[in-house]
């Protein structure tokens, strides 16, 4: 689905600098840097204690628990890392369901990886797209740029074909979250090896307040199926309803996989969404 | 291509609707939606068959459509090629009564022509058939354009019991009904004689026989108080028989406890007809029969009472007492007349009054002895003589249109169904001459005929049928082919009817009156002149050989039964995806 680019990357360029975002306050995963590391290492930092095992550093035994328990006691130490960042971008073709929703996602993309490597984080992007796509770095942004959505499936059909998920700190999904899926599983999966993580979900003006008034051949972005309606006041309020139903259910699925659901109108201006709704990912960069 | 039943192309009419909502449908705008399950009514059961898309896609519409086409195409008994060609045979089968004599073996004439229309029929392949009988009045037995086997079963019940007529425009009506250039195929049992004009398209067979044959030519029954006086006359054709033996049975009437029967033998003369009188006492019906010979239906007849209509006179105030006796005398002997007033009585009344007849003069009297000028159509004048008459009129004419003057002077006129009689009965002696008593008795058989009802019992066939209706109620008329309304008021005369037997006059459900059509036509009885023959028409037909297939064809319901399922096919693999 070819749609204009509607892509403000100034404007991400002047918000990155003074944003940072919500790492966890739980040890981590990433390269060796400030952040404490989930995984034993060589700081300071007391992680815990452990019986000796053939091939470990023997400057670690803690010879004074020795004395006490007459066993090999080894200190087991925290590493210190840089946590890593995941940005996954839908690239299913309801994302590109106006210039607009395209151009938002693709800015929440790019802030989400701007902001992490001001961070000193290892922003890594995957785009599910028809031909998937796993970046990092610097090319983040030209990948952003380039990245259609052309996806004829869903975000959890499209998790299939992208390169797996590796545990990282930070793991920011940026999607419309309108397919039927069982949510519960899609987002369990999508929290699995991340420390936090955040469903970022972009919605059109048409998804959250749809037009009606006359008949119209509804067809659907992905799939192409056609519904014929007459999209009365009925019809409209029966949308609503299950809409609001799909979004309380994606909640209470981030819920319980202890991720945060934010939801970001495409409408709105991406100041607007940053110091708005996405206030929980995007912190100023003192308050981090 | 033809069709058997045009009509059925009205389904075609289904296209309109189907089109309309593939349009409708089709100009819908399409909207792009992120999330279509969202829109979507959840559905418990299973999805299946055709849904609001179906109309979305031009191939479903083109199969239902097709289907459409075909479905009309075989409720419209479409016929391509050799089948379309239709094969309409035109019988016109002879009416008269002689078609039921007997030939030789026993066997009707009629019956003959009934195996030959259905050899005919079957000969030509024939996929419609239009069969009319020939008569004073043409009629349709079947058809226009009937299924060959109704057509064969309603020559089956058709009895030929009609008198002498003009097969001419029954042949030409056939002609018509047939097409230019189609054969008409006439039957009866005659060849035809000459100078009898057949049209070219017409073949004409002739299936009859010569036979002799004894019938009554005529048959009347008066009936004067309590006697009935039956008289006929018996005719033999041929070489037949010279004496025959005539059988007349009276049921019995009112205050008759049983009947009576007369046989009574009379000889025939060899052309003319020997003439019988019977007389009954309180008799009913009469039948009358000869015995049985070639044509036995021309040998019986029915006679019921037919009794003089009594017709009721009133001599009003006013006068003069020589009109008063003279009428006076007269009513005392005529029959079936009754004095006084009454409903529907004949008026008599001095002159300037309303009544039916008016007596008396205006002016100054003058008497004449001739010449009298008549008019001598008119029913009023029938018979009357004036010689000797001397006839003292006044000079002031009456009203109304003369019918009898002397001179410059009116006589007699008649004005809006009243007649004036311009007459001083003092000074003429018209009321002592045979000019009087025949004057009025022809008013009083005008008034007997003004009558509702009919004013003659019984008719022979082929005569035209009389009826008097009164103004302001329903008539119908009950034969043996039904009934059937009656329209007008006054003197009708009805074309005479198809069939023998007894017709009754109907005023709103109740009977009136009834009259006897006897089964008597001398030209009929004639059997002399029958014969078989074969003349085939003179123009040549575009009749062909080959004929159509009976029943529909079936190949539109297969196409309709492909398209069904082609269309189910594609709009439940639709589904699917």
């Amino acid at each position: 689905m070819s749609t204009a680019l509607d892509f403000d990357e100034a404007e991400v360029a002047r918000l990155a600098p003074g944003l940072a975002l919500a790492l966890p306050r739980t040890p981590q995963r990433g390269r060796v840097g400030e952040v404490r590391a989930a995984s034993a290492g060589s700081s300071l930092e007391l992680h815990d204690f452990r019986a000796y095992q053939p091939g470990d550093d023997l400057r670690q035994m803690d010879w004074n628990a020795v004395a006490r328990t007459g066993e090999l006691i080894l200190r087991v130490r925290q590493d210190e890392v840089s946590p890593r960042l995941e940005v996954l971008l839908d690239g299913s073709r309801s994302m590109a369901l106006s210039p607009r929703k395209a151009g938002c996602a693709r800015e929440l993309a790019l802030l989400a990886t701007e902001v992490g490597a001001h961070q000193g984080l290892s922003p890594t992007l995957l785009v599910g797209g028809a031909r998937p796509e796993r970046v990092q770095g610097q090319v983040c942004r030209s990948a952003l740029r380039s990245a259609t959505f052309d996806a004829k499936d869903a975000l959890h059909a499209a998790l299939g074909r992208l390169p797996p998920l590796r545990p990282c700190g930070l793991r920011v999904v940026v999607s419309d979250f309108l397919f039927e899926a069982p949510l519960p599983a899609l987002v369990s999966r999508l929290a699995q090896g991340a420390a936090v993580l955040f469903l970022v979900q972009v919605l059109d003006a048409e998804d959250l307040e749809p037009t009606g008034g006359e008949g119209a051949r509804l067809v659907d972005a992905e799939s192409g199926a056609a519904l014929e309606e007459l999209l009365t006041e009925e019809v409209l309020a029966a949308y609503a309803r299950r809409f609001a139903e799909h979004q309380k259910a994606l909640g209470a699925a981030a819920a319980r996989a202890r991720a945060v659901h934010l939801v970001a109108p495409a409408p709105q201006a991406l100041r607007t969404l940053v110091a708005g709704a996405l206030r929980p990912l995007f912190l100023p960069a003192g308050v981090a | 291509m033809s069709f058997g039943f045009p009509w059925g192309l009205l389904a075609l009419g289904a296209l309109a609707p189907l089109v309309a909502a593939y349009f409708l449908r089709r100009k819908q705008k399409p909207v792009v939606v992120s999330a279509l399950f969202l829109w979507r009514t959840p559905r418990h059961r299973a999805e299946a068959g055709p849904r609001l898309e179906r109309f979305t896609r031009e191939a479903s519409l083109l199969l239902e459509a097709l289907a459409v086409v075909a479905a009309a195409l075989f409720l419209a008994d479409v016929r391509l090629g050799e089948e379309a060609r239709t094969r309409h045979v035109v019988l016109v089968v002879d009416g008269g009564l002689s078609m039921s004599a007997r030939g030789a073996d026993g066997r009707p004439v009629l019956e003959k022509v009934r195996a030959e229309a259905a050899r005919r029929v079957e000969e030509e392949k024939a996929t419609s058939v239009t069969v009319l009988a020939s008569g004073t009045v043409p009629r349709v037995l079947a058809g226009p354009e009937a299924e060959p086997s109704r057509a064969l079963a309603a020559l089956e019940s058709f009895r030929a019991l009609g008198a002498d007529h003009d097969v001419a425009p029954t042949l030409l009506w056939a002609q018509e009904l047939a097409g230019p250039g189609r054969r008409v195929h006439f039957l009866t049992d005659a060849p035809p004689t000459e100078g009898v004009a057949v049209p070219a398209a017409v073949r004409w067979t002739a299936l009859g026989a010569p036979r002799d044959n004894v019938a009554l030519v005529s048959a009347w029954r008066g009936d004067e108080g309590s006697t009935a006086t039956v008289t006929l006359r018996v005719a033999r054709f041929g070489t037949g028989p010279e004496e025959t033996e005539v059988r007349a049975v009276a049921r019995p009437g009112p205050g008759a406890k049983e009947g009576t029967e007369r046989r009574e033998r009379v000889r025939l003369p060899e052309e003319g007809a020997a003439t019988l009188r019977f007389t009954f006492e309180n008799a009913g019906d009469v039948e009358v029969s000869l015995p049985p010979d070639a044509l036995p239906e021309d040998g019986e007849a029915r006679l019921p009472p037919a009794p003089e209509r009594r017709v009721r006179v009133a001599l009003a105030e006013g006068l003069d007492a020589p009109a008063r006796s003279a009428l006076e005398r007269f009513l005392a002997v005529s029959p079936g007349v009754e004095q006084g007033p009454g409903e529907g009585a004949l008026v008599v009344g001095p002159r300037g009054s309303d009544a039916r007849l008016t007596v008396g003069v205006g002016g100054a009297v003058r008497t004449f002895v001739g010449p009298f000028f008549a008019e001598k159509g008119h029913p009023l004048l029938d018979d009357v003589q004036l010689g000797g008459v001397r006839w003292a009129a006044g000079a002031e004419p009456p009203p109304g249109r003369p019918l009898m003057t002397a001179g410059t002077v009116v006589l007699l006129s008649e004005a809006e169904g009243q007649v004036h009689l311009n007459v001083d009965l003092s000074r003429s002696n018209v009321q002592r001459t045979p000019a009087w008593p025949v004057l009025l008795g022809n008013l009083l058989r005008e008034v007997r005929r003004s009558q509702e009802g009919f004013p003659r019992r019984q008719l022979s066939l082929g005569e035209a049928l009389a009826v008097v209706t009164r103004p302001g109620a329903r008539y119908a008329l009950e034969g043996p082919e039904g009934t059937r309304p009656l329209f007008g008021a006054g003197a009708l005369s009805l074309p005479p009817p198809a069939v023998p037997g007894r017709y009754s006059l109907e005023r709103d459900g109740e009977p009136v009156d009834a009259v006897e059509v006897l089964p008597l036509d001398a030209r009929e009885s004639d059997l002399r002149g029958r014969g078989e023959g074969d003349r085939p028409a003179q123009a040549q037909g575009d009749d062909e050989a080959g004929g159509a297939a009976p029943g529909r064809a079936r190949w539109p319901l297969l196409v309709l039964l492909a398209a069904l399922m082609a269309d189910f096919h594609i709009t439940r693999r639709t589904e699917v995806k």
